[in-house]
């Protein structure tokens, strides 16, 4: 419940312009229109919390895009469907260029804002839509992926989840596995955000040990204001500061107020106390409009960022400490990734696949493994192997 | 050669570098390598200009992690291309045209590749790719192929289904190039009527000099010429001669036939080397392809027809198609 209307700031427009980290609807294009484009119009659907009559109300300056498809296509078919959700973002851009310019760096971002559009950026939600190949994780780059969560609400072949720090799902790496790293340091060396929503807590840890650029959570708030597992705990948000990266808090009611009702000051709460342990130069939105069902009572849709910020003046955010909060911080994560990325330019490509073992399963074939941990009978066989499929390849 | 060097429709490098090095390039010498048919050292002496390489993954792939498989295979092109400095990746004609190098197109072999998905295809063409052959030995559920090893998707009377036509619908409207090499006559002949841009056969020859399933009728060879597409002869010997035993002569007497019949104009090489084992003496690998000119030559061939089968036809074909990249998913604001 509101006390006073929030206030609108008259003041400069920076200050009203936000950055998120985390929207899905992309996923709402997928589920109620199956990405046929032409069967919506984002200028008046009102089925979601976002359209662009609501963007341009909230001011929202910069947004990445969530490209997520659910763990159920983990080991079937979630690499194309991950390929469909980054075309349905091209695609939404490309219908409404007045409004969205398709970014994927720091400086696209700028002049997203230059010429007062929101700048579209792509963030793939889940370690599982990269199937384990490093290549993929390449090619998405060049699709224009910017950041790749490293789990969904599942464990990879190669890196933990969140539901683990729950009880409810076996932990099956401790964390990340040794191709885990291998993601990690191929993500620091070609320049994509590693993004920590969702993955357990030895992940966020161990990633934090070993990556070599600045990381964000894309959507997670504060585990001490509320102690539910997709949230960030204190030393963690000190780790986070160290590494100079960005925790963009979630507005999910279950997450802010671990209870399925919450308003705007509960979320200011998080941003309170995200700034009280680490500072304002972690913080952020990823407010997770139309990927989940309850959030707060104020924030209603994506055109209600400037009430939360008039809420945090009110809370004595400095001016300088919310142009934090609404996008500086997020700019320098991302510049400082990509400088990481320069550095390491010249270094060459982790070519190195998953150990077969890791990652068998029945949708997989085999093609360019040769099983070393048989003896001398698979090395006999192969001439054969390569024979019958090189008939195959010439016939 | 040296005025009008080769573009090349198809070679099969990737795939030799996943079945024997996992796509470890740092293991492998691409320089020179005597157990490929292919290496810069050879490119250059065979006076290639530039090369399609095939970013093909197995049809046991097909309804499995044939999409993935296939991302690896651009992956490992692209960084081939741009790792070695005597190399270049090129995504458009003018590029192609304009390089000084070896230029690299990146194409796909097989629909399955695409796994029923026109948003696949469009990533595929953002991610440089600018040929795709519609089905390799497997039928796609859209497409049918020349061969019969495998048993998905076999129907009658549908060899190019309404799904079919709309890949290749958008792939005229994306500019990427429809190859139907590994297509059935039937599949061909659809697509043949359909396409509102030139085709080609990346890597076929004559079936009336080798009757070979995987070779191009007469018929159909007059209608590729309504069409203004381009078939790419193919070295291998089976296709050639069918037999192992294959020479340049018989190489060129394609070449002869196919001019006959439709023209020079129609013409172009797509070797298929390292997809195949056993090529023509005389031409076993990259470097020999000026003893097939040698011998077109001697056939008096003109300056003007071969510099057509060289790179002119294929670049002609190209620029209706992908001149600059004209469609463009990532620059939407311009």
């Amino acid at each position: 419940s509101a006390s006073a209307p929030p206030l609108r700031l008259s003041s400069s427009p920076e200050l009203n312009c936000a950055r998120d980290t985390h929207n899905d609807l992309p996923w709402q294009m997928r589920s109620l229109f199956n990405n046929q484009l032409n069967m919506v119009d984002l200028n008046k659907l009102n089925t979601t919390h976002t359209n662009i009559p609501k963007i341009k109300e909230g001011r929202l300056s910069a947004q990445f895009w969530a490209a997520y498809v659910p763990c159920d296509t983990q080991y079937k078919d979630a690499v194309r469907q991950t390929l469909e959700q980054i075309d349905v973002i091209h695609r939404m851009c490309h219908e409404y260029p007045e409004v969205f310019k398709f970014a994927a760096s720091s400086q696209d971002i700028l002049d997203a804002f230059e010429q007062n559009k929101t700048a579209s950026l792509i963030g793939v939600e889940g370690g599982h839509s990269i199937d384990s190949s490093l290549g993929t994780l390449r090619t998405m780059y060049q699709l224009g992926v910017r950041y790749l969560t490293i789990t969904h609400s599942c464990n990879t072949p190669w890196a933990d989840n969140w539901l683990v720090d729950t009880g409810s799902e076996p932990e099956m790496h401790g964390g990340l596995s040794e191709f885990g790293k291998q993601v990690i340091w191929e993500m620091n060396r070609i320049g994509m955000l590693i993004d920590l929503s969702h993955v357990s807590e030895k992940v966020m840890n161990q990633v934090l040990d070993i990556s070599k650029a600045p990381i964000i959570f894309s959507h997670s708030s504060a585990y001490s204001v509320c102690n539910h597992k997709r949230n960030v705990p204190d030393d963690v948000l000190m780790r986070v500061k160290e590494k100079r990266g960005i925790v963009m808090v979630n507005f999910y009611n279950d997450y802010v107020t671990c209870s399925p009702t919450a308003n705007i000051s509960d979320v200011a709460d998080h941003f309170d106390h995200i700034k009280k342990v680490a500072g304002s130069s972690i913080i952020g939105f990823g407010g997770d409009y139309d990927g989940v069902t309850r959030v707060p009572e104020g924030l209603g849709d994506v055109s209600k960022y400037p009430d939360l910020v008039a809420e945090l003046l009110r809370r004595k955010w400095s001016e300088d400490e919310i142009r934090d909060a609404l996008g500086r911080n997020l700019l320098r994560v991302f510049s400082e990734v990509e400088e990481v990325r320069d550095h390491l330019n010249g270094t060459k490509p982790d070519d190195i696949p998953i150990p077969l073992k890791e990652v068998q399963n029945p949708c997989r074939t085999d093609f360019g493994y040769q099983d070393k941990s048989s003896s001398t009978c698979i090395k006999s066989f192969y001439p054969l192997v390569l024979v019958l499929s090189l008939l195959n390849k010439l016939l | 050669m040296t005025k009008y060097p080769l573009i090349d429709g198809h070679n099969d490098l990737a795939l030799r570098l996943r079945m024997h090095f996992k796509n470890k390039l740092s293991n492998f010498s691409i320089h020179d390598n005597s157990n490929f048919a292919t290496d810069i050292r050879r490119l250059a002496a065979g006076h290639v200009g530039g090369q399609v390489f095939a970013a093909y993954v197995l049809c046991t792939a097909q309804d499995k992690d044939a999409v993935r498989l296939t991302l690896e295979q651009i992956d490992v092109i692209r960084r081939m291309c741009t790792e070695n400095p005597e190399m270049e990746l090129v995504t458009t004609a003018e590029g192609m045209r304009n390089s000084t190098k070896i230029a690299c197109l990146i194409s796909i072999e097989g629909g399955h590749s695409i796994d029923s998905s026109l948003p696949a295809l469009r990533m595929f063409y953002q991610l440089g790719v600018r040929s795709m052959a519609l089905t390799h030995n497997c039928n796609t559920p859209w497409a049918e192929s020349s061969a019969s090893l495998y048993p998905n998707y076999q129907r009658k009377n549908n060899s190019l289904t309404d799904f079919g036509k709309a890949v290749v619908n958008e792939m005229n409207r994306l500019g990427m190039l429809v190859d139907l090499s590994h297509s059935s006559w039937e599949t061909a002949r659809s697509v043949l009527k359909h396409s509102t841009a030139p085709v080609l056969f990346s890597h076929s020859s004559a079936y009336a000099i080798c009757n070979n399933v995987r070779n191009i009728p007469d018929d159909l060879l007059l209608l590729l010429k309504e069409n203004g597409g381009l078939i790419m002869v193919n070295f291998y010997s089976s296709f050639v001669a069918c037999s192992h035993n294959a020479n340049v002569s018989i190489v060129a007497d394609h070449f002869d036939h196919i001019k006959r019949v439709i023209g020079a104009e129609s013409i172009g090489i797509g070797a298929d080397y390292d997809g195949a084992q056993g090529f023509p003496k005389g031409l076993e690998d990259v470097s020999k392809y000026p003893a097939l000119i040698e011998e077109l030559i001697s056939r008096n061939w003109t300056e003007e027809e071969l510099a057509g089968v060289l790179r002119l036809n294929f670049l002609r074909v190209s620029f209706y198609l992908f001149f600059k990249n004209s469609y463009s998913l990532l620059s939407c604001s311009q």
